[in-house]
């Protein structure tokens, strides 16, 4: 569409020197994949989204806890601010980089999340120990575990390519490494983050081939620890049975009745939404009536105050990511880069589907929050590095040039064709 | 690759989950969560519709509603629960400790507010305890002030609130009492104009819900679900003269402690339009405290106790002959002490004298009984017996007052016997009421012309549409005959026994005046009397009907005792409304022969 007015510009003789910038300039940002304005676009509108919605679910519960309106999303905005550059900054990094950092990031990391575990620097929020109070900051190291677990795997399945079939030197390690540092989060007591780390390690491991063979026994383990974990906890049991007991939605009795009280409520939110939505900002079950409403349960105000459609748009867009980094996958050669995407792919993507799958009923309340949408500001910070260093893969040299050539020819076909076309129709 | 278009299809999978659960959730059961949550999330919450206000013809508030409160506590909760406060801690001054309230002092500053002592509660909470253990109610205090209820709620113990009660206040007390009327301590009408017209009064509680938070139990904007509409009830405007009401009661109340009677009625009418302006029943019942006063004396007599009229009643006879052609102002009759009918009738005078020679008009202004007879006797019964029901007699007012009593024409003429037949034309053997006998004059003064009694001047609703009664007049007598009965009745009040107790200077005034036995109610007697005046001013230009009774004045039997009050109070009223004077003297006709 845009094409015919620029070939005339160039064609003009008088001015030479602004079409002769405008291609320099041009030229400068073609040097980025599509893939990588995919991922970094719907990762900012999802941010910005975000930011909106957490505002809008936060400020009954702000005024109550703060006595201002915006405390809760002035803080995310705060980490949305660093957050962006960066992820900016860590998209131009190169994959060297990434390894040399991946063994400190991932033994300081789970240094912290000792720290939280065994000492009494660590918070405990909802029965989950999380949390760090480091001076004024308080964060969560689980959140770090997860990004230097992403740096690290790519650094190991680089090194590892060619043992990767073997189990024992291969897998083994992996698998007792990755399964050290997570499980020191789940001796915090988040099942939700471990559930997430745990599929993301075994996720990448499928995506990038590992034969299924080598990957059943840690599977297998990992449901049995699953199984344990959950039954020696009373509250994870109640949470689950709470699920599976068919009275939920009605109000459910005894000691169900935490657990369906926020199912119940995020469905009568999503309900009052209706198709349309009530609009931005008029959420009824955000007036304390659904705990975590801009948090874990932050799709259910969505759902409310955009309806149908917006939260199928949420849906979509993070169908958008997941295709944005399937293509990333793809187009990765080096074993860090398919590694790093297919790490942050089942990460992020996986996380959201937990999420939305709780919020909907689908699955048992597992205390996720939305990635890139949900208040918390480690986990904005983490995801958004995260992604960051699969922007860094994404823009690597090659995969762009690469696909530039692709794209050339492909424009070239299509030049000839629109040629054509346009000669035909003249 | 194979993985990734795998993993691919899982993830379609789980979004067509996904979407399949959202139209579920938001389409399909929308409308079945939205009640469950509605349930859930809100409570129904009455709407109080307030009572109309009473205002006088100027707009005076005669009776309005305000918000009361009934302070509550439960009993249970007081002699179980723990108060804790949180007061400054003495070694911190930042801070504050909770420190737990005793139950005594608690009561001792619920008590202080509203008017007991900390023991008289405890007694409360004790007593209701004994009688039921769980119990979780009982009244402090009734119908408290907002002030008194918001201090209340800053006490902040937990085992007190309110519960909103609606209030009928009556800011003139007593004025007008007799004719406003009250409401039940649950709001109902109980008497007068508010039983009256309820229908134009009573608001109608609505009930709404909204939605509030859950922690501080604040309204959410824009959730308000109006299930039944609230209507404030309208504002009924009277005809009364709040002022001249005032003056009204207080006149005929001084007169009557004077003359030792038993009650009073004064009655001001005006001439045209058929309103009443005053109708004043001494004793008068406060609204605010009805027990107080008598139980005869809460309403208004005027209206709910007919008497036998006696003398006055000789004009709407005079009026009658009149108008029948049977009689003029200078017909002659002689008039003996005692007259005997060839029926047997046996009608005398109140005092002996001799034989007069009466024209009508001096019939009216001696007030002969034997003079009226023959006169009266002129028209068939069945005739005059019309002619009352044309003046209003026998049957309700317009106002339709609780209670009002139509009065007792002794029945039928049919039924008439032979003494009752002449009695009727002097205002014996029937009885009326106050209002009654005031219409009946306001007929003679407007030219034969009987208006509807009014004493509502109409009903404003709260969606501003207003209602006000007929008030199409109606023709009794000729103007002929009017206007001879008012010349008469002029004669009246300038040559009657009393024209020096009830001059009004400057004006012209038409006036009669009764002395009517009580009926014993056995077809006798008592040694009571009614006494009476009835009359308009200006005669020239009639404006306004005044019309006084007092039951069994034991210091003043006579219509005496009345006529300063009618003379009071027609000067009052000619003051008040800026009455032009009468410019020509009122013209002679001879009363003798």
């Amino acid at each position: 569409m845009a094409t015919p007015p620029r070939v005339n510009r160039s064609q003009e003789p008088d001015r030479p020197g602004i079409s002769a910038a405008r291609i320099r300039l041009g030229r400068v940002f073609r040097v980025e994949s599509a893939d990588y304005f995919l991922l970094l676009g719907t990762t900012l509108f999802l941010v910005v989204f975000g930011l909106v919605m957490v505002l809008s679910a936060s400020v009954v519960q702000s005024h109550l806890e703060d006595e201002s309106f915006f405390a809760q999303a002035m803080r995310q905005g705060l980490y949305a601010v660093f957050g962006i550059p960066i992820m900016l900054i860590a998209s131009r990094m190169p994959e060297q980089f990434w390894m040399r950092l991946a063994w400190p990031a991932l033994l300081v990391s789970c240094l912290l999340q000792f720290l939280v575990v065994a000492t009494g620097l660590g918070i405990t929020v909802g029965g989950n120990t999380n949390w760090i109070q480091l001076g004024p900051v308080q964060f969560q190291p689980s959140e770090l575990i997860k990004v230097a677990l992403v740096m690290w795997l790519g650094l190991i399945v680089t090194k590892k390519e060619a043992l990767l079939g073997d189990f024992v030197h291969g897998i083994l390690p992996i698998i007792l490494v990755g399964g050290g540092a997570i499980g020191l989060v789940l001796l915090g007591g988040d099942l939700g983050t471990v559930m997430v780390m745990g599929a993301m390690l075994l996720g990448a491991l499928f995506l990038i081939g590992v034969r299924l063979r080598l990957l059943l026994p840690p599977i297998f383990a990992a449901i049995i620890v699953f199984v344990l974990v959950a039954v020696s906890s009373e509250n994870r049991m109640r949470r689950i049975t709470s699920f599976l007991d068919a009275n939920c939605e009605s109000g459910g009795g005894g000691d169900a009745v935490n657990d369906c009280w926020q199912i119940l409520h995020g469905s009568f939110a999503l309900a009052n939404g209706g198709i349309f939505g009530v609009g931005l900002g008029n959420s009824t079950a955000k007036w304390s009536w659904l705990p975590a409403a801009d948090n874990d349960f932050i799709f259910a105000i969505i759902g409310e105050e955009l309806g149908l459609v917006g939260a199928i748009v949420v849906i979509a867009m993070f169908v958008v990511l997941a295709v944005a980094l399937g293509r990333v996958l793809r187009a990765a050669r080096t074993p860090f880069a398919r590694t790093v995407s297919a790490a942050v792919l089942v990460w992020v993507i996986g996380q959201a589907c937990v999420n939305i799958g709780v919020v909907l009923g689908v699955f048992p309340v597992l205390g996720v929050p939305l990635p890139l949408v949900s208040a918390g500001g480690t986990a904005l910070l983490t995801t958004l590095f995260a992604i960051g260093i699969v922007l860094s893969v994404a823009r690597d040299p090659e995969a762009a040039s690469r696909l530039a050539a692709k794209a050339e020819a492909r424009a070239a076909a299509r030049k000839a064709s629109r040629a054509s076309g346009t000669r035909a129709a003249r | 690759m194979r993985r990734i278009l795998l993993s691919a299809a899982l993830l379609i999978a789980l979004v067509g989950v996904f979407v399949v659960r959202l139209v579920d959730i938001q389409v399909v059961r929308a409308s079945e969560l939205n009640e469950q949550a509605q349930d859930a999330r809100s409570q129904p919450v009455t709407v109080w519709g307030s009572r109309g206000d009473i205002v006088d013809a100027n707009g005076k508030v005669l009776a309005d509603s305000v918000m009361r409160y009934d302070i509550v506590l439960s009993p249970k909760q007081a002699s179980k629960a723990l108060v804790e406060r949180d007061v400054p801690d003495p070694e911190n001054p930042d801070k504050t400790m909770e420190v737990e309230v005793p139950l005594a002092q608690l009561a001792a500053e619920l008590g202080a507010e509203v008017g007991l002592t900390g023991d008289q509660v405890q007694g409360i909470i004790a007593s209701e305890l004994a009688a039921d253990p769980d119990s979780d109610y009982a009244y402090v205090a009734k119908l408290v002030d907002t002030e008194t209820y918001e201090r209340v709620k800053a006490l902040d113990i937990p085992w007190v609130y309110a519960d909103e009660h609606p209030s009928r206040r009556y800011p003139n007390g007593a004025v007008a009492g007799n004719l406003v009327g009250w409401v039940d301590p649950d709001g109902a009408p109980v008497a007068g104009i508010e039983l009256a017209e309820d229908k134009c009064l009573a608001g109608a509680n609505g009930e709404v819900s909204y939605l509030h938070s859950l922690q501080d139990w604040v309204k959410i904007p824009g959730t308000e679900i109006v299930h039944e509409q609230a209507h404030d009830g309208g504002t009924l405007k009277l005809t009364i003269d709040t002022d001249l009401q005032w003056e009204v009661q207080r006149i005929a109340e001084a007169q009557r402690q004077a003359v030792g009677a038993s009650w009073a009625m004064v009655t001001v009418m005006e001439v045209k339009t058929g309103r009443l302006l005053a109708v004043a029943d001494v004793p008068t019942v406060d609204p605010n405290d009805p027990s107080a006063t008598d139980k005869a004396d809460r309403g208004s007599r005027s209206f709910t106790a007919p008497f036998e009229p006696g003398s006055t009643f000789k004009a709407l006879t005079a009026a009658s002959v009149i108008n029948a052609g049977k009689a003029d102002p200078l017909s002659q009759v002689v008039a003996p002490y005692r007259i005997v009918f060839p029926n047997g009738a046996n009608i005398n005078d109140s005092s002996g004298h001799d034989d007069q020679n009466l024209t009508l008009t001096g019939v009216l202004v001696e007030s002969s009984n034997t003079g009226m007879s023959q006169f009266g006797e002129l028209m068939t019964d069945r005739a005059r017996y019309d002619d009352m029901l044309k003046f209003g007699l026998g049957a309700k007012t317009e106002v339709d007052f609780p209670a009002e009593e139509p009065g007792d024409l002794h029945g039928d003429p049919d039924d008439w016997d032979n003494q009752t037949k002449y009695a009727t034309m002097f205002g014996q053997g029937l009885t009326t009421t106050a209002v009654q006998i005031a219409s009946a004059y306001q007929t003679i003064a407007n030219g034969g012309v009987r208006m509807p009694v009014s004493l509502v001047d109409g009903c404003v609703g709260d969606d501003g549409t207003a209602t006000s009664p007929a008030s199409q007049g109606e023709q009794v007598i000729s103007p002929e005959a009017a206007n001879a009965t008012s010349q008469m009745l002029e004669r009246v009040y300038q040559d009657a026994w009393l024209s020096d107790e009830w001059n009004i200077p400057g004006y012209r005034v038409a006036a009669k005046t009764g002395t009517a036995q009580v009926p014993d109610g056995e077809g006798g007697y008592l040694k009571e009397y009614l006494v009476s005046v009835s009359g308009f001013a200006p005669a020239d230009d009639p404006q306004f009907v005044v019309s006084v009774s007092y039951m069994n004045a034991v210091k003043m039997n006579s219509s005496a005792a009345s006529a300063p009050v009618f003379q009071e109070v027609m000067s009052q009223v000619l003051k008040k409304y800026r009455t032009v004077p009468s410019g020509a003297p009122a013209p002679e006709l001879p009363a003798t022969w």
